[in-house]
């Protein structure tokens, strides 16, 4: 089944949005608990970007982590270093960008993978219950305006770190997605794609998303735009959330296959499955709305009176 | 059972932090006793008040999860928030209302009985409905009334796409506009008969209504399968 869910404050100061996201996936665990992750967005970039990267199960890790920032070196200019479970958290000052950073650190590595790049984006994944993030990354402490979280059943591929959620929309800084459903054209799509040399790191159709999404803004549509092209572009049963630097959206398959529920206040604008998940993070405010099939949304960070443009 | 006693010898039932099978095992021996019951904290938790074979009233405090009333079979229930997938699924009597909206498939195979929703119902409201009524204050989504055989879907606002696809029997009534018909359906103004008999229903549950319905009905086309119509079977299926 898999359980997604968003949140984005309306409100300038930073809000507990690693916690609400625990709580929310907490509720939705029971649809899934093989993994799970959050993407967590800041408040304001820093002034660095913010790498996770993916470090092989075998070897030394010191070996492989100290072969990474080398690596890193020659595309920017590293900074603090942490591993965490599997995980290496650097962050750059002034660099070549994130596909200049994907060039210099996977170089054909089957088992490194850059996890996401962004000045805003935190994005934490691991395998198990969502109670068990906070043991990869102190998610519970985490404070900005939105955050995209995912707890997953596996259904059609393997249950490890590249196969979890959310996924970062590779190339796109401070873009990822979390995904329930099945794209049921996700071969065909990733054939097209991979005559173009992009490159794929699991068999997750759910990795195709954020692909997509990429590939759509490259050619020059909006983030709105781009989710209502995928309604059409994906065949299957899918309820996708994405979530960018400054917005939070939806778009949800044309026969409204997979649940979804949105509640809107002065304060916040909350997404999940089930609204079960809303009410145990955010209590009884606001009415819950499903919206019907054949549908994108996208929320803009700041108060309701702002324009939802595209 | 918190035991506390309200006015009007209400039972109360709080829902948080307890089984669902606990509540409705409850809410079950309160509606026994003949005492109204209020449940409070539903937290749209799922399968609250199923298959409560008896009357009486059953007040949810907040919105409920899937299935809620379900295989209901005289009560009378009410949501004070939204409800999730699958209301009041093949209820046989009773009235379920729900004072926001309703998730997919709300009033599925129903038999009999009246659910209404004050908001929106999403996709496949009111599918395979085999009697009883489903009154819509707002929109409803893609494929409402899908292969409904019998009973009425009043819809006061818009309906998605596909409405009423392939029903056997029935009458499907819009207030407002249609997106796109389904398969083998007819559109007709309301009769004088219906349109009063609805102007009641609507009424009765205090929901605001369009000026004038218009009815879907069975083209009934599909009732029988005639080689000369292949072209109709093929857009249908």
């Amino acid at each position: 089944m898999c359980g997604i869910a968003g949140y984005l404050s309306r409100r300038d100061e930073p809000q507990p949005v690693g916690r609400i996201l625990l709580d929310m996936l907490t509720s939705l665990a029971r649809r899934g608990p093989d993994s799970a992750g959050v993407a967590l967005f800041r408040t304001e970039p820093a002034h660095r970007e913010t790498c996770w990267i993916r470090l092989p199960e075998s070897g030394d890790a010191a070996a492989h982590e100290r072969r990474i920032v080398a690596d890193l070196a020659i595309v920017g200019d590293v900074g603090a270093i942490e591993r965490r479970h599997g995980l290496l958290r650097v962050e750059l000052g002034p660099n070549d960008g994130p596909a200049a950073i994907r060039r210099a650190v996977e170089r054909g590595d089957e088992e490194i993978e850059v996890v996401s790049v962004g000045r805003q984006l935190e994005l934490i994944k691991q395998v198990g219950h969502p109670d068990e993030l906070s043991g990869t990354y102190p998610v519970e402490d985490f404070r900005g305006t939105h955050a995209i979280g995912h707890t997953r059943l596996s259904t059609e591929s393997r249950v490890d770190l590249t196969h979890s959620q959310p996924f970062w929309a590779r190339g796109v800084a401070d873009l990822a997605t979390v995904h329930n459903g099945h794209i049921t054209n996700y071969h065909k799509l990733r054939r097209m794609y991979e005559q173009r040399g992009v490159r794929f790191f699991s068999e997750n159709d759910s990795e195709i998303i954020g692909v997509y999404l990429a590939d759509q803004l490259d050619r020059g549509l909006s983030l709105e735009q781009a989710l209502e092209a995928s309604l059409d572009d994906f065949d299957g049963s899918f309820t996708y959330l994405v979530a960018n630097g400054e917005s939070i959206g939806y778009a949800r398959d044309p026969f409204a296959l997979k649940p979804l529920v949105t509640v809107e206040t002065d304060d916040y604008v909350a997404i999940a499955n089930e609204e079960v998940a809303i009410r145990a993070a955010l209590g009884t405010a606001g009415v819950a709305h499903e919206p019907s099939g054949h549908v994108f949304r996208l929320w803009r960070r700041g108060p309701i009176a702002a324009p939802a443009a595209a | 059972m918190s035991g506390a006693s309200a006015p009007a010898g209400e039972r109360i039932v709080d829902a948080s932090e307890r089984p669902i099978r606990e509540v409705n095992r409850d809410i079950r021996v309160a509606l026994a006793d003949g005492a109204p019951v209020v449940v409070r904290n539903p937290g749209a938790r799922h399968n609250l008040g199923v298959a409560l074979l008896g009357e009486g009233s059953v007040r949810f405090d907040g919105s409920v999860g899937y299935y809620c009333a379900g295989m209901s079979d005289g009560a009378t229930i009410h949501v004070g928030g939204s409800a999730g997938w699958g209301l009041a699924e093949g209820m046989l009597t009773g009235t379920v209302v729900v004072d926001g909206n309703a998730g997919n498939s709300a009033a599925a195979s129903i038999r009999g009985g009246t659910v209404v929703v004050r908001g929106d119902c999403a996709a496949r409201a009111g599918i395979a409905m085999k009697g009883g009524r489903l009154l819509v204050g707002g929109n409803a989504g893609y494929m409402t009334a899908f292969m409904m055989q019998k009973g009425i879907v009043a819809i006061a606002g818009d309906a998605g796409d596909a409405l009423a696809d392939s029903m056997y029997e029935g009458t499907v009534f819009v207030g407002g506009e249609i997106a796109s018909l389904g398969n083998d359906t007819v559109v007709e103004p309301a009769t004088d008969a219906e349109q009063a008999e609805l102007e009641a229903a609507f009424a009765q549950f205090a929901l605001a209504r369009p000026p004038r319905f218009r009815r879907i009905v069975a083209g009934r086309k599909l009732w029988n399968f005639e080689k000369h119509e292949l072209e109709t079977w093929r857009a249908a299926l």
